[in-house]
């Protein structure tokens, strides 16, 4: 809503400046956007009378005006198609200034001389889409004569300033020059006045009495209208013009500019029919028909569905009711009798038809929004007056309506104590009041209960708490004291153990060189079916984007490109972790599966250092070592096993481990396949992922502290020749089985192939520790228990060398 | 008794001695000297031929150059070895301005810092990290809220719905819906909702259809206004330094009433005016309110009993003000060269003057 200062004058004195206006309004509650100064940039801009107009005998475009422009007639030379002798137009003299910093100097063009400039709006600085269509490639000419040489900018009512109100949903009440006047009355004291409608109502006779009908009150509750014949139709005049304007809306001629110019009064679109092409003597209005189909005003054919609301003459729809009208029922240049409408149709199936139509409007912001029962009739009259007096009509009858307007005022009941409370204030009933009766509510005290009552305008206050933001907005919150909670009872502020673990994953992934990635949960279909065996994800509605249309099945694909991203700016060491979710369906109409994932991406070298030329490759080992800090971390080790797997098909089909935790799988660890590595323009790269919900979920207790042993630990090492398919795990288990007692500690320290060593076979080295934490372990003891372990590793089939 | 050969020899060490310079000489002249058939020890075997008189002169005299030439050797060998470990030392000087052995270090993402630092000032009042869905019900995200299916507010354009009731939740509002439900009516409900959050933007230098916003909820008996301003300027003060201040402005949330838009005072230019500010002096951060009723009794709480405040910010926002970050994408994109910029540890010093 734009609020020209100028106009709002009208409504309501406010002596303050512009920017004073616009700050304390901003302050209200009303933020004022912007604020657009007609007069920036404008000097020595006057009315001018063009005496003569002539041929340009050097130039066909141009043409030498003599223009009075009130102290002298000066010759200007103009280049605009429509001007013409004996028409008032708006000069910028010599020595004066345009917007954009144009100046004007005495020129001569093509050899004639010419002093200033006949200017169209456009070069005042005013949008071309708000311009008349008569004016769009031409200078403005004025409507009625005006005074020759003075201020061009007061004559066009320009010298004004206009604020942009960015309202908030819920004040719909100031989407018009009546709600501006109310909230300026609000913030800086005075009266309103609201415009005057002195109409005279002519008797009808002879033509045929017209009857109105609301088929569903739940569709249309009221539909009033009026009539008024011998309507002339012609350009509206130009101070309404200029205000409709400023409002940023485009001036069409005098009845559709009247119908507008009511709206921004009063916040009540009215519709404009002419009387004689609705084809009936009634109106009937009621929801549309499913598929039911009506030509709108735009030529084009629409569907219509039982949600829409129809405007009929009894039999077909001649308009849409609050969002646009029908073809053959609009106001023409030839339309001499006109039917103005002021209704109120259901906000909820407004929004849905101009939603599904995509045909947004003033009306139709206005209708969505509900309009108060108060300006109904108001604006009708308005209308009709404003017919009567600019388009020469002649209202006939009176109103003609159907349907209840409700005009009782509504109340709300609540107590100081309960605003003070809220507000956590001390304010008494009389501030209370006072701040009320800015707004224009009416308070009536009995006892502790203020009983409010609310206008129609204001229908947007419904409950006490309404009323608490009304008194404390108008108050002004810098009077509302700072304070802290007393709570009933006293709580500690915490993580809870899973949000710990969280944040020492993070920390810990960070210390090991891996950095924070996030990532989009929206995917492409393609990358919601890499890294994962669900071949469904989430798919959206009404994607925005193929790259975005379904939900993550993983969180490898994106960190995969973060990599891509990263090597093609010559960042070759690429170590990335994320945290996050991925989802998996429980069918349409249900919530997802919610998995929280830790996922990691490792390419390049780790801990490269380039002049001694170390480093730990981005391989299988390296996202393994990651993850098992990690379980070290958590204190899960125990419970995890690798197990070999040949992975997704994106994955190295020997370089990959699926993760397990007891007997199920959280998650897999490996090297991206080499084609697809390829594919990405990656070399070697490692990935991990493990769903980490499990893993949070471990309760660990306290640690469990043992005392150190006085005795020392035993080491045997042994070397075997196994089959190269035999993996350590296997080996370990066999050990850890046949070790009856005192083994403390089980690791492979070499594996060999190759020379020595016979072909598919591979030599590996495991070291063995025991411990007796009672007594010091004889040469005896340790055979007792080491014996049955290397035999029950021949017995598996590896040779001891 | 003739002893000239005994100082002959002494004589001779003393001079040899002077010219040499390394171990194995020493060795060397240790041998000629004191080996079995070296020239001391030859001297000693020369006591046969003496008289049992001269012998205890004698021999005390081949003593005394033992003792000397041992002596003089030991000194010599104690230098040798310092000279040695000096010369060791000074070859094993290394150039320590050459890089250490690298052991990289990851860093966390703005976002999470910006979140984690918010976290833990709410924490330290006493407030609790709920957490939630990121798909959500049209219930929870929408109508819980006070914003029922006819409501202006919401439009199938804004959010990324799956089928006609689930969706992409479009703020973290709906955690707290969830939070109040379990607490069944009873309070203190002291929450902070950080999250992820999805609206149909389309991506921009300050848009994201995917972006984070923190929420925070109490309810209580006797929660005034009066506290969720006091909370908040305590907040401002804590983040974005001690000389901030706050103002409230009206504005319209469906699920609060009364509602406010929350400005802090410019920590850039102090209130004076700046770009960052666009020249007002004052940076809009925050969204609260008092909770409204019927988001109360939804969740199951008593309105009349009970109130309570909201409030919700972005730390996006806030972390693109406070660093100056221009592009929201940054976020998302996972560029190293924008990460790896917050890997130092902050703390109070100079904290919002970074800008």
């Amino acid at each position: 809503m734009r609020v020209s200062k100028e106009w709002l004058n009208e409504w309501i004195p406010v002596d303050v400046s512009i920017d004073e206006l616009a700050e304390r309004i901003t302050r209200g509650g009303i933020e004022v956007d912007d604020v657009i100064d007609y007069t920036e940039g404008i000097k020595n801009l006057v009315v001018g009378y063009v005496e003569s107009v002539e041929q340009h005998p050097e130039a066909d475009r141009l043409k030498i005006c003599q223009v009075n422009t009130g102290e002298e007639t000066n010759q200007i030379v103009c280049g605009a198609p429509n001007v013409k002798a004996d028409s008032y137009v708006i000069v910028s003299r010599v020595g004066g200034r345009l917007p954009g910093g144009i100046k004007i100097k005495r020129a001569k063009l093509r050899g004639e001389v010419s002093e200033g400039m006949i200017c169209s709006l456009e070069e005042l600085g005013i949008p071309e889409d708000y311009i008349p269509k008569e004016y769009q490639n031409g200078i403005f000419m004025f409507n009625e004569a005006k005074n020759i040489g003075t201020d061009a900018l007061s004559a066009l009512y320009l010298d004004d300033q206009v604020m942009d109100f960015d309202l908030t949903p819920n004040r719909k009440d100031a989407l018009s020059m009546a709600g501006a006047a109310y909230e300026t009355r609000a913030l800086f004291g005075g009266e309103v006045t609201r415009p005057k409608s002195p109409l005279t109502e002519h008797e009808d006779n002879g033509s045929a009495a017209f009857s109105i009908r609301n088929e569903d009150a739940d569709a249309v509750p009221y539909y009033g209208a009026r009539i008024v014949r011998d309507v002339e139709i012609k350009p509206a005049p130009t101070w309404m013009q200029v205000r409709l304007i400023k409002a940023g809306i485009r001036p069409i001629n005098n009845v559709v500019d009247i119908s507008n110019y009511v709206l921004l009064e009063f916040g009540q679109p009215l519709h404009m029919f002419d009387r004689d092409k609705i084809g009936s003597d009634e109106i009937v209005t009621r929801f549309a028909g499913q598929d039911e189909e009506m030509t709108t005003l735009d030529d084009k054919i629409r569907k219509l569905n039982d949600s829409d609301i129809v405007i009929t003459n009894g039999r077909e729809p001649i308009a849409l009711a609050g969002v646009m009208g029908g073809d053959f029922s609009e106001v023409t240049e030839s339309t001499t009798t006109v039917l103005i409408e002021s209704a109120l149709f259901n906000p909820v199936s407004i929004r849905k038809t101009s939603n599904r139509l995509n045909l947004r409007s003033e009306a139709s912001a206005r209708f969505e929004k509900g309009v108060s029962h108060e300006f109904v009739l108001e604006a009708l009259d308005r209308a009709a007056y404003l017919l009567e007096k600019y388009a020469g009509g002649r209202v006939t009858g009176s109103v003609i309506s159907d349907g209840e307007l409700n005009l009782e005022n509504s109340r709300i009941s609540v107590t100081g104590s309960f605003i003070n409370n809220r507000l956590g204030m001390d304010l008494s009933t009389e501030e209370i009041v006072g701040s009320l009766s800015k707004l224009g509510l009416e308070t009536e005290v009995r006892g502790e209960t203020l009983n409010i009552s609310i206008p129609s305008r204001r229908d947007d206050l419904k409950i006490r708490e309404d009323i608490t933001e009304e008194v404390a907005r108008i108050y002004g919150y810098d009077a509302l004291p700072s304070s802290l909670p007393e709570y009933t009872s006293i709580t500690p502020g915490k993580l809870t153990d899973e949000q710990k673990k969280v944040r020492i994953i993070r920390h810990q992934l960070e210390s090991l060189g891996l950095t924070q990635a996030i990532n989009y949960a929206l995917t492409s279909r393609e990358k919601s079916k890499q890294f994962t065996e669900r071949t469904e994800g989430l798919e959206l509605l009404m994607p925005m984007s193929e790259d975005h249309a379904v939900l993550r099945n993983s969180m490898i694909p994106h960190l995969i490109d973060n990599a891509v991203y990263n090597v093609n700016r010559q960042q070759k060491d690429v170590q990335l972790y994320e945290m996050g979710r991925v989802f998996v369906s429980r069918g349409e109409g249900n919530q997802p599966e919610e998995i929280e994932m830790l996922g990691g991406v490792l390419t390049g070298e780790m801990n490269r250092t380039e002049w001694l030329g170390t480093s730990v490759p981005a391989d299988f080992y390296a996202a393994k070592g990651i993850v098992d800090s990690i379980f070290e971390k958590l204190g899960v080790t125990d419970n995890i096993s690798y197990r070999q797997s040949e992975g997704f098909r994106e994955m190295h089909p020997g370089r990959t481990a699926d993760i397990y935790f007891g007997e199920e799988k959280i998650g897999f660890a490996g090297e991206i396949h080499p084609k697809f590595a390829e594919d990405n323009d990656l070399n070697r790269t490692a990935v991990f992922e493990i769903s980490i919900d499990q893993l949070l979920s471990v309760k660990n207790g306290i640690i469990v502290y043992e005392q150190l042993s006085k005795y020392p630990t035993i080491t045997r090492d042994i070397a075997l020749v196994v089959e190269q398919s035999v993996t350590a795990d296997a080996l370990m288990n066999t050990i850890r089985k046949a070790a009856k007692k005192y083994l403390e500690d089980v690791f492979v320290f070499d594996v060999y192939e190759g020379e020595n060593v016979a072909d598919g076979m591979k030599s590996v080295a495991i070291r063995l520790t025991y411990l007796n934490r009672e007594q010091t372990l004889t040469d005896e003891e340790i055979e007792a228990v080491h014996s049955p372990v290397l035999e029950a590793l021949e017995q598996d089939g590896a040779s001891i060398r | 008794m003739d002893t000239s050969g005994i100082s002959e020899i002494q004589k001779t060490f003393d001079k040899a001695i002077e010219s040499i310079d390394d171990k194995k000489s020493l060795q060397d002249l240790k041998v000629e000297y004191l080996g079995k058939k070296g020239k001391v020890t030859g001297l000693m075997k020369e006591m046969k031929n003496l008289s049992n008189e001269d012998k205890p002169l004698y021999g005390a005299k081949v003593n005394e150059v033992r003792s000397h030439i041992t002596e003089v050797i030991e000194e010599k060998e104690a230098v040798l070895a310092s000279a040695a470990l000096e010369a060791q030392l000074k070859e094993e000087t290394i150039d320590v301005s050459l890089p250490g052995r690298t052991f990289k270090l990851g860093s966390p993402h703005p976002l999470s810092r910006t979140i984690e630092d918010i976290e833990d000032f709410f924490i330290g009042l006493g407030y609790e990290i709920a957490e939630g869905y990121e798909v959500e019900t049209d219930y929870f995200n929408f109508e819980a809220l006070n914003l029922p299916k006819s409501h202006p507010a919401r439009d199938m354009q804004d959010s990324f719905y799956f089928s006609e009731d689930i969706l992409l939740r479009t703020h973290t509002s709906p955690v707290q819906a969830r939070t109040m439900q379990a607490r069944k009516g009873a309070g203190p409900v002291k929450i902070i909702c950080p999250g992820k959050v999805y609206r149909r933007d389309s991506d921009d230098a300050t848009h994201s259809h995917q972006f984070t916003q923190i929420e925070g909820l109490v309810v209580d008996r006797n929660i005034h206004m009066s506290d969720l301003k006091g909370t908040l300027e305590l907040f401002a003060k804590e983040m974005f330094g001690a000389e901030r201040e706050i103002r409230l402005r009206p504005s319209y949330f469906p699920f609060t009433e009364p509602s406010v838009e929350v400005d802090i005072s410019c920590f850039k230019c102090k209130g004076a005016g700046c770009n960052v500010c666009k020249g007002s002096g004052w940076i809009e951060i925050l969204g609260a309110g008092m909770v409204h009723p019927n988001v109360l009794e939804m969740a199951g709480f008593d309105p009349d009993e009970y109130s309570g405040f909201a409030f919700g910010m972005g730390p996006d926002r806030i972390a693109m003000l406070k660093y100056g970050i221009e592009d929201i994408r940054h976020f998302y994109t996972n560029d190293l060269r924008f990460i790896k910029q917050f890997t130092a540890t902050e703390d109070g010093g100079n904290q919002s003057e970074s800008i």
